[in-house]
């Protein structure tokens, strides 16, 4: 079953079309990657799944749904959660904090009773408080819990913004460049948690990645973007001898007589 | 020795304090506030409640430019407007108080969206730019709008009564001042640590990732400008109770740059900051005025023809000294002491 679906998906900045007419579909239980040299689009597509930019032409479905329209906000509830390429935490927040903003669309206090903190609200932040405790121990981040995010290393920020992302519950986890300015052990921990998420909690997971090792292990599905416009796509092995992504990255070989 | 102090339900984690040092500490200022009107001749009950209705102020502003990042130099006129809204229906409308002050508030919030939903996409420098805009608005309409307001002949605010009490002085002024302040920080602390509190942080951080997060930023950002503005009216007013005639110049725009020193000073998007910032600035005129006094020989009236000159010298040297030396104000002053003694002798 389709869990994502672009159809025709096309995005311009002006005289500039950084998505070019993307057809794609990501299946329920997928870890489907999205790779491609730098300014390819990608970070692009994620935006415009996630709402920040509106779509030129194009439509998405998730879940049978039309969210083409649907803005950023709506999308948590519905079930789309997803990391930032370039650090987007909260940093004067504690890792605790962090995650429990991730749960806001699970938690229903309106303003009146957030203020008095009694009886249901109260019950409510105590279920939030262990949720985030759950994460907490799935990402090995405990004896972080109380700090300021600001202070910690980047291989620990990013993994808060994952645990803030898996706060959502959600049904399809967007990874933008994840493991980028990690160090091999990081990225092998990251790695073992995305497998984690599909096999444990069968998370779909939508990642754009720039590191083949990761992307070639673990991927089930891999699409190969260029100047906007998919090349390739198909299982790991396929993409990698796919001579169009060979060229994208590497050149043409010079055709000489 | 304390080794730690170790918690054993979730509800521990999330309430305001379990630490029983903290809750004694706690319990022996709400005797001593309680006592207070006793033990204090009238003058410093007087200070004391407008050390009250600065932190009612500055923890309402707190709410805004604190905890939700958005900058507001408007802070005077949502003050005006909650003044003249709790005396034009207490005098004219024949109101009792206890019902037009919170009034006030609601009149003030109900304003704020005028000012908030045009400035929802601005942030920084130009949300602080329509803010001042927006109080100049205010007094302006506030000066012509006569029928309502008397214009620049100003209100007298007189017969504010609650069970017989006359809330306008002495003890019955203070303890309804106490009640409101408590009541406003106590709301506030449980609106921190609410999802509410955690959205508008969220936003002040990084409002593309609250949005992924699911966060509206239209609703969060209005709910915070309506929140503080309301708190910020009841201040107003308490301010039309304690001085008892109120115009236009009451509510000029040093009020605002005040307020903002209150937040700056006492540590941004902390409560308790907001609190020992009011305290610091309502009390530091009266320290600069002791000071002198002590300096000065007898009967010297330098102090009192230059008043407004030395203050406004020396809150402009105690605002830039903090900036420089500790810009997280007095409550990491506070943190950094705790840390100091709970090491020490050790450096860390």
């Amino acid at each position: 079953m389709s869990l994502l679906k672009l159809e025709n998906v096309t995005k311009k900045f002006g005289g500039l079309t950084a998505v070019s007419d993307i057809g794609l579909t990501v299946e329920q239980g997928q870890i489907y990657s999205l790779i491609g040299p730098n300014g390819a689009g990608k970070t692009t597509l994620f935006n415009l799944v996630s709402s920040i930019f509106p779509v030129t032409s194009g439509r998405i479905f998730f879940d049978e749904k039309d969210i083409t329209e649907v803005p950023t906000h709506a999308l948590a509830s519905l079930g789309i959660a997803r990391t930032f390429q370039n650090l987007a935490v909260f940093k004067h927040e504690t890792v605790v904090n962090n995650i429990l903003v991730g749960l806001h669309s699970h938690l229903k206090a309106d303003p009146f009773s957030a203020a008095v903190f009694w009886g249901r609200a109260r019950n409510e932040e105590i279920r939030a408080r262990e949720r985030a405790e759950e994460i907490i121990e799935f990402l090995e981040i405990e004896e972080l819990r109380d700090l300021p995010v600001g202070t910690l290393s980047y291989g620990q920020q990013k993994r808060v913004e994952l645990g803030r992302a898996l706060a959502v519950r959600p049904k399809l986890l967007l990874l933008d460049e994840m493991v980028s300015g990690m160090n091999q052990e990081e990225r092998e921990e990251i790695g073992r948690f995305v497998l984690d998420l599909k096999e444990e909690l069968g998370m779909t997971v939508f990642m754009v990645e720039h590191d083949m090792g990761i992307v070639m292990d673990i991927s089930d599905h891999v699409c190969v973007m260029n100047h906007g416009a998919k090349i390739a796509e198909g299982t790991p092995d396929e993409v990698s001898n796919n001579s169009d992504v060979i060229d994208a990255y590497l050149g043409s070989r010079r055709k000489s007589a | 020795m304390r080794t730690g102090h170790f918690k054993e339900s979730t509800g521990q984690l999330i309430a305001l304090t379990d630490n029983p040092t903290t809750k004694a500490w706690v319990a022996a200022l709400v005797v001593a506030l309680l006592a207070a009107p006793l033990l204090l001749g009238a003058y410093e009950l007087g200070l004391l409640v407008t050390v009250l209705i600065a932190v009612v102020g500055g923890v309402g502003l707190n709410l805004l430019t604190g905890t939700t990042g958005l900058i507001s130099l408007g802070q005077a006129g949502f003050l005006a407007v909650g003044a003249y809204g709790n005396a034009v229906l207490m005098v004219d409308y024949g109101w009792p108080v206890w019902l037009s002050l919170p009034a006030g508030g609601v009149i003030s919030a109900l304003i704020s969206l005028l000012v908030g939903i045009p400035s929802l996409r601005l942030k920084g420098l130009y949300l602080a730019i329509t803010t001042l805009a927006f109080s100049f608005i205010v007094s302006h309409i506030i000066l012509y709008a006569e029928p309502i307001t008397r214009g620049p002949n100003g209100i007298f605010v007189s017969g504010a009564e609650i069970f017989g009490f006359n809330v306008q002085k002495g003890p019955p002024l203070y303890f309804l001042t106490l009640f409101v302040s408590v009541a406003v920080v106590l709301l506030a602390l449980n609106l921190q640590r609410s999802r509410l509190g955690r959205a508008w942080l969220a936003i002040r951080d990084h409002d593309i990732a609250a949005r992924a997060m699911g966060i509206d930023l239209t609703r969060y950002k209005l709910l915070a400008f309506m929140i503080s503005s309301f708190i910020v009216g009841l201040a107003g007013g308490l301010i039309s109770l304690q001085i008892r005639f109120i115009n236009i110049d009451v509510f000029g725009l040093i009020l605002s740059i005040e307020a903002l020193a209150i937040i700056i000073l006492g540590g941004l998007g902390s409560i308790a900051g907001a609190i020992l910032g009011a305290i610091f600035l309502t009390l530091l005129p009266e320290v600069i005025r002791i000071a002198f006094n002590l300096v000065l020989e007898p009967g010297s009236s330098f102090y009192s023809t230059y008043v407004y000159e030395i203050r406004g010298v020396v809150y402009g040297f105690v605002i830039v000294a903090f900036l420089r030396f500790k810009p997280d104000g007095l409550i990491g002053l506070w943190r950094d002491s705790k840390k100091f003694w709970s090491n020490w002798p050790l450096a860390y």
